[in-house]
Formats: structure tokens, C-alpha cells, sequence
């Protein structure tokens, strides 16, 4: 056997162990390597609630106090938020207040009731059915009640405390979610405190859209899911 | 003594091999040592993107007709499809990934390529039995070749150009071997030299009669070494795999595994498996690719496994800022919509994927109309504020579980297998999961 032929031979025996032991000592290696310095690019992301543009750290802190302090968050206890603590916890002015929500106009809804009602007719309870369903990554559901100036302001207080609540009655009837208590929170603001003004004439609105008064947009529930992780 | 033969008229004489091609012939053998040559590079290829796989990262893999090139980094090619199928190892369950099987290929073409290289070298190109021994060794590759072309053709309904790189060189192989063997016959004596012929009488090639062949010492001698050629790489490979014993259950658990609001999808297993918890989106290919992994393994026989909806489609889920698979949303609002028939949605969505994401990139009403007609039991539910809503809280259930945006996931008994072993090593991590557990009693 000539001088060439001999290391093909054994070449030829040899090439696939040598190849086998190189590639998996490679793979070895190159697993160690990222092991000691992984790539953070490869790791994926993490399932989360949704936290919109819109929810600046000042926004984050004045949704915390409220919902802290009106019931939404189940650490705190109790439901519902009287005027004048909304006021005083976010101790905003009513038009401030109502700013806090005007980077929803394309999530929330104003439910309107009749004068002196706290009934859902069938156009109520199909915009909030519809606005409820879309929950998409929001955490909490603000449900702020409001009437119109007419009557006593007790009396004001109290028809938004049952408007509020047959809205979260009507979401437990209809969806049987069993997260609701930790998600929907109620604020009764009656006549006292950040009423509605024209500029919501353009929201989303059950009722006749053709009227829109002061008294029509304040007689109402104000519902939209808010996505701020807090 | 009594000599009786099967031929008493005397042994036929087998057509004689005119001379000019007896002496084609002889490139036959080097056509086998090309083939071998080329075989073996496509195996080296395939082999070599097997291994690359050990590191636990994700890789481009050559997928071509010339071996090393057209690298594919989609993982949609065929050589994916044929690297990630059950068929690309063996023993997958004791070691990860298994042995793959390009490796013992490799051995098969070294080994023919040394035979070959040996006869050349030794004179013995005509040797009856040694061109027959080469026959029969090349009836391994030829034979692999047509089960594993049978596969890939009407299995992963997928073309593996780098695999069909080895059919073809095994193919080539069988028709050199076939050729050598026809020329080692022994040629005929000349016959006499008519008159006008200037033809220089025929030397005898090879035509030193030939004992007779040493078949049984020859065929003996070469399994020895075509088992010597395969066990020696194996070896190699079972010694320096790297062992993954300590990444198995470090991959995240569920905080909250509870369904209190009966989301989880029954996808079958013993009532008293392991409980397993798969992450899903019906329309992901990797989802349906780990079902028929999960299935071929057969440890689904053990496990009780249930399927919460993640659709990766933004159209409902927020955490994916656009749709990885349009149609998702309304598929998985259907596989839940189905109750007790939620298993056969979700195998169709699996069977359909493509053509459904692909109605649905256009219009996307699409999956919901495709889904309507295929089960029409789920049309008025799908689209419905409650199928909305049970979907959304799917995707709720991950966020409470704090789950990497990633699909399929399985969680064994509530630990997450890691996405590392679930493709190649999946009956390895597997086996090993559920030996330290035992199905509810």
C-alpha cells in the first residue's frame, strides 16, 4: 500500500468520530458560553397587563390614591367613593379630575338614565356590555356615576350610588366573571363634583344621540376600562 | 462421489461482457467513490446541524442541494420540518435529541468510501465477492434512503433538499455497486480473431481466474468493519453530549395553575395522569408540530392535559404588538366555544393554519367564517362578548402566572418544561419529569 493511500484509509475511519466529538465539544462550549453570558435579547417577554402611553408616572399616582382610597384596590376594603372623598384624595378640581379620563374616549362610554332612574334600558345595557367585553389588557373598570343637578343633593348622592351599582349588578348578571370584585370599582360623584360638560357630546353614549344636554350627560355612569398597570 | 448440480447440462454461460465495456466499467468505481464522497458530505452537513442544536439555542439550518449552503433561518424549510421530526434520532429518551441518524449515516458512506478506496488500492475492482460484499453494504444506505424519502414524502409532506442529497447519492451508489458487480464477472475468452479484424486481442482483464469467492470470509470481515465504521463515531457522540440533567425544572413554575373560571381546554390522558397544562395558540405551527412530537413520544398516554388558550394575534391579545397568527383570536374563541369538541377544533385549526392565517391577513372576518362552516355548532358563539371575554381571561390567566410570551408551553405538575426541550429533546426532558412523579391516584 503506497504512501498516500494509507492516510486515506484511516482518514476515512477516523473522520466521522473526529467530526462527531469536535461539533458536540463546540456545542458545549458555545452552551457554556451563553450560560455565563446570556443574551438579553433572547429572552422572552413577560405576559403582563397592558400599560398605555397615557399612563404617566403623575397619572399612576393620582389613579392609585383613588382607587385606594374609593374601593377598587381589594387590599383596601369597602366599594364606592362619596364625592368628597374623590375629591380630597385626588384633591383635583372637577375639570382636572375628569381629564384623568379623556385619553379613553376611544375605550369608555357614557351610560345615560332617565330623570330621577337608576334603570338600564336595552341601549344601556348593550353599550356597557359592549364596552366591558373589550377588557383587552386593562386591569381596572371605573364605573363613575353622576346625576343632574335637579332635586336635593342627597337625594343626588344617593340616585348615583344606585345608578353605580346597577351597572356592576347588570356586569355580574351578564358575565359571570369571577374577578369582577377585583376589577370594577364604583365612584358616586352625584351633582358635587366633576360634572360632565358638552365636550363629551362626542363620546360614545347610549340614549338618543340627538340630545345632549348637561342634564343628559350627567345623569349617567361613566364606564371605561382603564390599561394602566399600577 | 456423486456430484449432482442443478445445471446438468453444465453451468450456463452468463452473457459475455464485450470488452469495450468491461473497460467502461472500471470508472464505476470511481463514480462509487464519488457518490460515497458526496453522501457522506450531505450527512456530515445534516449531521453537523443536528449537533449545532446541543448548545439549547435556536440555529439557521443548510438546506440545499449543494451541501452547506442555502442557509435557512425561518423554520419553515423541509430540512426543519425533517431535523425536528421524531424520525431525525434514535434513543431519544436517554439521551437528549437522541443519536442522530445522519450520524450513522456519515459512518455508512465512510465506511463504503474506505471499501471502495481499498479494492481500488488492492487490485481487487473485480473481485467477485468483494464488489458483491459492496452491493450488499450499499443496500443500507438505499435502504434507508426509500424509508426516510417514504417519510418525508408522506409523513411531513416536506422536501429535506439536504436529505435528498443522500437519496440520490445512495441511488448512485446502488447503480456503481450494481455496475462493479456486473464487471467482475468473469469476461469470456476472446473470441477468435476474424479475418480484417486488426483489433489487438483482448488482454484478460482480471482474467486471472478467480478463486472462488471467499463470500462468507468477506462479507464476515466487512460487517466487522461496517460496525466498526458506525460504533466508534456513536461512541464519540454518547461520551461528549453534553447532559442536561440540571436544567430540567428550572424554567418557571405556575403561581396560580387554579381554573376557577373553567378556561382550560381537556385535550384527553388518564383521568389520573400527571395534570398538564399546555399554553396554545391554535394557529401556531411550532403548537401543532409539538403535538405530533408529544403524541409520537407516546408519554401523552401519561398525562391528564388540558390547553389554556394564548392566541398570538393582536386582534385580543394585547402583549403582541401585531398578529403573529391573524385568525388566532377567533379560533381560540371557537376552541372554547366548542365545550366537549374543543379538542377537534383545535385539530383542525392545527391542520389548517396556514390557510386560515392567510384568509385572515386578507379579511379579517376569515377564520370566524372558515371555523363557522367546519363546526357549525360554534357559530353564534364565536364573536360573542362571552367568548371575547373567556378568551381575554385565557390570556388573564397567563398574566396571573406571569408566563413568558411564547407558545407552546407545558407545564408538568405546574413546573414549565423549558423551551429548550421541546423540540429535539422533548422525550428526553419528559421522561425524565415524569419519573420523579406519579399519576394521581
Amino acid at each position: 500500500m503506497n504512501k498516500v493511500a494509507l492516510p486515506v484509509l484511516v482518514g476515512a475511519f477516523f473522520v466521522t468520530p473526529i467530526l462527531a466529538m469536535v461539533w458536540t465539544s463546540s456545542a458545549e462550549a458555545r452552551l457554556v458560553e451563553a450560560e455565563t453570558s446570556p443574551d438579553p435579547s433572547a429572552q422572552a417577554a413577560v405576559a403582563a397587563a397592558s400599560d398605555e402611553s397615557y399612563c404617566t408616572p403623575e397619572l399612576k399616582k393620582i389613579l392609585r390614591r383613588v382607587l385606594q382610597s374609593c374601593g377598587l384596590d381589594s387590599s383596601a376594603g369597602g366599594r364606592g367613593c362619596q364625592p368628597l372623598e374623590a375629591k380630597s384624595v385626588a384633591a383635583l378640581s372637577g375639570g382636572d379630575f375628569n381629564a384623568l379620563f379623556d385619553p379613553l374616549s376611544d375605550r369608555a362610554g357614557i351610560v345615560q338614565f332617565d330623570l330621577d332612574s337608576d334603570a338600564l334600558d336595552g341601549s344601556d345595557q348593550a353599550l356597557l356590555e359592549k364596552l366591558f367585553a373589550d377588557q383587552r389588557g386593562a386591569s381596572w373598570f371605573f364605573v363613575v356615576a353622576r346625576s343632574s343637578p335637579e332635586g336635593s343633593s342627597e337625594h343626588n348622592r344617593e340616585l348615583s350610588q344606585r345608578r353605580g351599582n346597577a351597572v356592576l349588578t347588570h356586569l355580574e348578571t351578564a358575565f359571570e366573571n369571577p374577578e369582577l370584585d377585583q376589577q370594577v370599582g364604583l365612584l358616586q360623584l352625584g351633582e358635587e363634583f366633576a360634572q360632565l360638560s358638552q365636550n363629551y357630546c362626542t363620546w360614545t353614549r347610549s340614549g338618543d344621540p340627538a340630545s345632549c344636554t348637561d342634564a343628559d350627560l350627567n345623569r349617567s355612569a361613566f364606564v371605561a376600562w382603564i390599561d394602566c398597570r399600577l | 462421489m456423486l456430484h449432482t448440480s442443478v445445471f446438468p447440462q453444465g453451468r450456463p454461460r452468463l452473457p459475455r461482457i464485450p470488452r469495450k465495456l468491461a473497460m467502461k466499467l472500471r470508472p464505476a468505481l470511481i463514480v462509487f467513490l464519488l457518490a460515497a464522497a458526496a453522501g457522506f458530505t450531505f450527512a456530515a452537513v445534516s449531521t453537523a446541524d443536528f449537533v449545532q442544536h446541543l448548545d439549547r439555542q435556536t440555529h439557521s439550518l443548510s438546506c440545499s442541494f449543494v451541501p452547506g449552503l442555502g442557509r435557512d433561518a425561518s423554520g419553515s424549510s423541509g430540512c426543519h420540518a425533517a431535523l425536528m421530526s421524531p424520525y431525525s434520532s434514535v434513543f431519544r429518551t436517554w439521551l437528549w435529541g437522541g443519536i442522530p441518524t445522519t450520524l450513522a449515516g456519515m459512518a455508512v458512506y465512510a465506511f463504503l468510501f474506505w471499501r471502495a478506496a481499498r479494492m481500488a488500492l488492492d487490485g481487487k475492482a473485480t473481485d467477485k465477492a468483494a464488489t458483491t460484499f459492496l452491493l450488499a453494504a450499499t443496500g443500507m444506505p438505499v435502504a434507508a434512503s426509500i424509508v426516510y424519502g417514504s417519510i418525508s414524502a408522506f409523513i411531513l409532506g416536506e422536501l429535506c433538499k439536504t436529505c435528498a442529497g443522500m437519496y440520490a447519492s445512495s441511488a448512485v451508489l446502488a447503480i456503481a455497486a450494481i455496475a462493479l458487480v456486473w464487471g467482475a464477472r468473469k469476461p469470456s475468452p476472446p473470441p477468435p480473431a476474424e479475418e480484417g479484424d486488426d483489433e489487438a486481442p483482448p488482454e484478460n482483464l482480471d482474467a486471472a481466474p478467480a478463486p472462488t469467492p471467499a463470500y462468507g470470509m468477506t462479507f464476515a470481515w466487512g460487517a466487522a468493519e461496517a460496525s466498526a465504521f458506525v460504533v466508534a463515531p456513536v461512541l464519540a457522540y454518547l461520551v461528549l453530549a453534553p447532559d442536561f440533567s440540571d436544567k430540567l425544572g428550572q424554567c418557571g413554575e405556575l403561581i396560580k395553575p387554579a381554573d376557577p373560571a373553567h378556561l382550560f381546554v381537556p385535550l384527553g390522558g388518564p383521568p389520573n395522569g400527571v395534570k398538564a397544562i399546555e399554553l396554545i395558540d391554535p394557529l401556531c405551527p411550532s403548537c401543532a408540530a409539538f403535538e405530533d412530537r408529544l403524541a409520537f413520544s407516546g408519554l401523552d398516554a401519561r398525562l391528564s392535559r388540558s390547553a389554556v388558550m394564548f392566541p398570538l394575534d393582536n386582534a385580543c391579545n394585547w402583549m403582541v404588538g401585531s398578529a403573529v397568527h391573524p385568525g388566532a383570536c377567533a379560533i381560540s374563541e371557537a376552541v372554547l366555544c366548542a365545550e366537549g369538541d374543543g379538542t377537534k377544533v383545535l385539530a383542525w385549526a392545527f391542520e389548517h393554519g396556514e390557510a386560515i392565517k392567510t384568509a385572515s391577513a386578507a379579511d379579517p372576518a376569515a377564520a370566524a367564517r372558515m371555523v363557522g362552516e367546519a363546526f357549525p355548532g360554534v357559530r353564534g358563539c364565536v364573536g360573542s362578548d362571552k367568548a371575547r371575554q373567556r378568551v381575554n381571561r385565557s390570556l388573564r390567566w397567563a398574566v396571573q402566572n406571569q408566563l413568558p410570551i411564547v407558545t407552546p408551553q407545558l407545564f408538568v405538575d405546574g413546573v414549565r418544561l423549558c423551551d429548550e426541550d421541546t423540540d429535539l429533546g422533548l422525550d428526553w426532558a419528559l421522561t425524565k419529569m415524569l419519573a420523579g412523579r406519579k399519576e394521581a391516584r
